[in-house]
């Protein structure tokens, strides 16, 4: 074992007094968040402004501190999930190439049927597939290029789909989050090919969200300490915030289980710079939790399309729920769709050996490099003799 | 060899002594606790016997969070329709290897060598548990496997075989073979009168 645990082990005590110190700091800091989002809760029309230029939340016209209950869902609904997963490019490899799985569930409530569960993985080795330009898709170029395959397969599954009420889920985010050392038109041709999958769920009648499990955002935070400055960003920036460090969720543990709280537009500049208007991101939080367990606070996002259509939105916030229920906090579909994306270090393992042999019989001797050969030698489990 | 028997599943590990098998999913048609199944041994045309002495489902910790959310009545059905039908459900089937044929006739006796993983592994049809239990010398590699509930899994294989022969047959095999533990046993009474009282 190379992490030597019993050098760690003051440090890993002085952590818990550290948190359990916090706790009450935080707890004071959560007062003082409600008290806030309930003083300010009617301001959010003077704040639309001033909040974007503070990356803070963008008010909607519904009251901050709104709370709305968890609308009644249709007897029969279907809720589908893609999720991704991949293997990155590895210089060290015995050949270039990436993986991307893409896993999906449709479950039909009330229906009585078996989910449909699928898995599609994809292969790229061609130098078309594995360069833009002069770089490599490794990181967020394959990021982007999983989240596309999964909104693309949540778009096809949609489309499919008979008449009827449809939600479509993702884990995460709507929002594309591109690395800004590309050009700016390849980052708005990457963000175009994802609106144009958003366009297709909208067109199939099917609607879309992603759903973020235990989420860090401080967005309505920011926006409650602009509030306290008098709406003015400049003293927002300048002046410390007390909040800077709480999380919206914890303000919306007062929300009823299965309640949303109101909405608000995400302040992120990819939102405003290339989404299209009737793409803008919004979000609200929910408390997915059943009836008398603590709560489980979510956040949701979905487009402007889905939110603008109150049965669409009833719908997304209702079909949530109701999928979290199911686990007891998270979607069920969205934990199938994961463990049919998910690729193992064994599965890993055996691809690479596939690799390896499709390559003899191609007549092509490959090799690790040597770092990698060291590495399969020295991290079988290291041995120490005394 | 024919493979015109029910596929069990694929071998996933083995040795001479007895080989683990991988189902995906748990046919209420698949061979059960004491049945006669066989595998393709490495030499062309060969074959190993075996009896499945354990069938388990593995643990999975997603059913188990599943089980204390207590599913509603309105999820139940789609959710263990799922599980059942379109998850990978971990079931593993152990077989004690019994007996071999490398195209001499059949020998119960180990295996020279185990089957290869991935192989398939079948339930034996009525004449081949017939043909196998003509004769009962792989009562001793039973009866002395360790690992092994050997009473109840002698016991089970001989209900199974009776059953593969007709009506008219079933008694006098199981006192011929009752006779053939009498003599294994004859220094261990209370166990011979366990394994009787089971058939």
């Amino acid at each position: 074992m190379t992490l030597e645990l019993s050098k760690l082990t003051a440090q890993v005590q002085a952590m818990g007094q550290e948190l359990a110190a916090r706790e009450q700091a935080h707890a004071n800091l959560v007062e003082l968040a409600r008290r806030w989002l309930a003083e300010y809760a009617d301001q959010g029309e003077r704040l639309r402004h001033p909040a974007r230029a503070v990356r803070a939340a963008i008010p909607t016209g519904e009251p901050l501190d709104a709370a709305y209950p968890l609308p009644a869902t249709p007897e029969r609904f279907t809720v589908i999930a893609a999720d991704g997963s991949q293997i990155q490019p590895d210089r060290h490899g015995a050949a270039l190439y990436y993986v991307i799985n893409v896993g999906s569930l449709v479950y039909r409530h009330g229906s009585g049927q078996a989910p449909e569960a699928y898995s599609q993985p994809t292969l790229g080795y061609t130098e078309a597939d594995l360069y833009e330009g002069r770089l490599l898709v490794a990181g967020n170029l394959l990021d982007v290029r999983r989240d596309l395959a999964e909104l693309t397969r949540l778009a096809d599954l949609c489309a499919a789909e008979p008449a009827g009420p449809v939600v479509a889920l993702v884990d995460g985010t709507l929002i594309l989050w591109v690395l800004e050392d590309l050009p700016a038109e390849g980052r708005q041709k990457k963000v175009n090919d994802y609106l144009h999958q958003l366009d297709r769920i909208h067109h199939a009648g099917a609607s879309v969200a992603a759903f973020i499990s235990r989420p860090r955002h401080g967005d309505v935070a920011r926006l409650l300490h602009l509030a306290n400055v008098g709406g003015d960003p400049n003293r927002a920036n300048q002046e410390p915030n007390p909040l800077e460090y709480l999380p919206d969720r914890a303000i919306f543990e007062t929300l009823p289980p299965g309640a949303r709280s109101a909405l608000f537009v995400s302040p992120s500049p990819i939102n405003h710079d290339y989404y299209r208007a009737e793409h803008v991101i919004h979000f609200c939080y929910v408390n997915a939790a059943a009836e008398g367990r603590d709560p489980v606070i979510a956040r949701v996002e979905l487009p402007a399309w889905a939110v603008e259509d109150a049965g669409r939105l009833a719908l997304v916030h209702g079909a949530i729920v109701a999928q979290a229920r199911i686990t007891g906090d998270y979607p069920y579909v969205l934990a199938r769709a994961d463990e049919l994306a998910y690729i193992s270090s064994q599965e890993r393992g055996a691809f690479d050996d596939m690799v390896g042999t499709a390559l003899l019989r191609a007549g092509i001797r490959s090799a690790l490099s040597p770092k990698a050969y060291y590495k399969t030698l020295t991290r079988q489990g290291r041995r120490k003799y005394r | 060899m024919s493979n015109g028997g029910l596929q069990v599943g694929r071998v996933l590990r083995a040795s001479t002594r007895g080989f683990v098998i991988g189902c995906a999913v748990m046919q209420p048609d698949m061979p059960a606790f004491g049945s006669f199944v066989r595998a393709e041994g490495q030499k062309p045309r060969s074959t190993i016997y075996g009896l499945i002495y354990d069938v388990s489902v593995e643990d999975d910790p997603f059913v188990r969070q599943l089980i204390s959310a207590e599913l509603r009545a309105e999820d139940q059905e789609i959710v263990v329709r799922d599980h059942r039908e379109n998850r990978q459900v971990p079931i593993e089937v152990s077989v004690l290897a019994v007996g071999c044929d490398d195209g001499m006739g059949i020998r119960h006796c180990l295996p020279a060598q185990p089957p290869v993983t991935l192989d398939w592994l079948y339930q034996c049809t009525d004449e081949e548990m017939r043909a196998f239990t003509a004769r009962f010398d792989y009562f001793r590699l039973v009866l002395e496997a360790r690992e092994v509930p050997a009473d109840e899994l002698l016991a089970a294989s001989l209900r199974a075989a009776a059953a593969a022969r007709p009506a008219s047959e079933r008694e006098a095999f199981l006192v011929e073979a009752g006779r053939e533990l009498a003599r294994l046993l004859a220094g261990d009474p209370v166990r011979l009168e366990g394994l009787l009282r089971r058939l």
